[in-house]
């Protein structure tokens, strides 16, 4: 039930048809998870809490750096060298006090992954990491839950929906990690990252609110070099090991 | 038929940091074949040791998965834009 408190600071966003009270009521209802919460996943945990999501968990492990700092935008600039989850936790609940965090200073791995995914609705795939995507993705499609997968390489960013039981899943297009991928191996301007964050957290509100399209069984590309965008149609692989 | 293959960020540094690569072929792997030999880096990239697509490249010709097609056999048409699409996992 949104109270006279909810109803005028959503009120904007209430106003989109389609949306309304109705999909307000599902933001505030709804748990997400997000892992990592760097410079995609920051921005995706930020954009939830504004738009009323009322539980987010967030997952991310480790101290600050200093080359944290041109992306990380939930973490400190004077907070180098301390955990990043309570700071991330802080900068969610300074902006909206209503939202119920939880932090997990942790990443996803094979003995906390269920454990994760099944206190939420939504799961949000942001990490640098191919094994904790792949992850995530089989946990997902074992608890029938919605996962939002987005991933960016310098100025390319991509972003898909994957909805249990119908659509592609991740490893249909991912089946084993790439052998040229490293985590740490790729290029990151802040702003490309933080683009593609508030994408994936349009695609949550979409499937909590029912409304749109997400871009289930779709992949979004884009280069912001050149800002050209392109959606390509996905398909399952068959004999997928987790959805075929 | 002249194609346009679109490069992704990985694979343009075996090419002089090239975004797009313009080649002659009837089809999508003949014009795949034609880019690795004008760029023999690209080989393990792209291809496995059976000379097959490796699984995780995604190859579009306009907006559809050529497995989606007749494979590597999908005829082209002139103009058309072959776009590679490995994926990426940074954030």
């Amino acid at each position: 039930m949104l109270s006279e408190w909810d109803l005028e600071k959503f009120r904007r966003q209430i106003q989109i048809p389609g949306l309304g009270e109705e999909g307000q009521e599902k933001l505030k209802a709804a748990s997400v998870l997000v892992t990592r919460v760097g410079g995609l996943g920051g921005p995706t945990a930020l954009w939830l809490a504004a738009a009323g999501v009322g539980k987010i968990v967030i997952a991310h492990d480790g101290v600050v750096t200093p080359s944290n700092l041109n992306r990380m935008i939930l973490v400190r600039g004077d907070g180098v060298g301390k955990p990043r989850a309570p700071q991330m936790e802080e900068t969610l609940r300074r902006f909206n006090p209503d939202v119920k965090v939880v932090a997990v200073d942790a990443n996803a791995t094979q003995e906390n992954v269920g454990e994760l995914v099944g206190q939420v609705d939504v799961v949000c795939d942001t990490t640098p990491h191919f094994g904790e995507r792949i992850l995530l993705n089989s946990e997902c499609w074992r608890q029938g839950k919605p996962m939002v997968d987005a991933g960016m390489n310098g100025m390319e960013a991509q972003l898909t929906t994957i909805l249990p039981p119908d659509s592609p899943c991740l490893a249909c297009r991912v089946p084993e990690v790439p052998e040229w991928w490293h985590p740490l191996g790729f290029g990151v301007l802040g702003a490309v990252a933080g683009s593609l964050g508030a994408l994936a957290a349009v695609e949550v509100v979409k499937l909590i609110t029912g409304y749109g399209e997400p871009l289930v069984g779709r992949l979004l590309s884009y280069d912001a070099e050149d800002m050209t965008f392109n959606v390509y149609g996905l398909h399952k692989r068959p004999g997928c090991e987790v959805c075929g | 038929m002249s194609v346009t293959i679109k490069l992704p960020t990985p694979l343009r540094r075996h090419a002089g940091q090239a975004k797009v690569l313009e080649v002659e072929a009837a089809t999508v792997g003949e014009a795949l074949g034609k880019l690795v030999e004008a760029h023999p880096a690209m080989r393990d990239s792209l291809f496995d040791s059976e000379g097959r697509v490796k699984q995780w490249v995604r190859v579009f010709l306009g907006e559809r998965d050529i497995d989606d097609q007749r494979g590597v056999e999908t005829p082209i048409a002139d103009g058309d834009v072959i776009s590679i699409i490995p994926p990426i996992a940074g954030a």
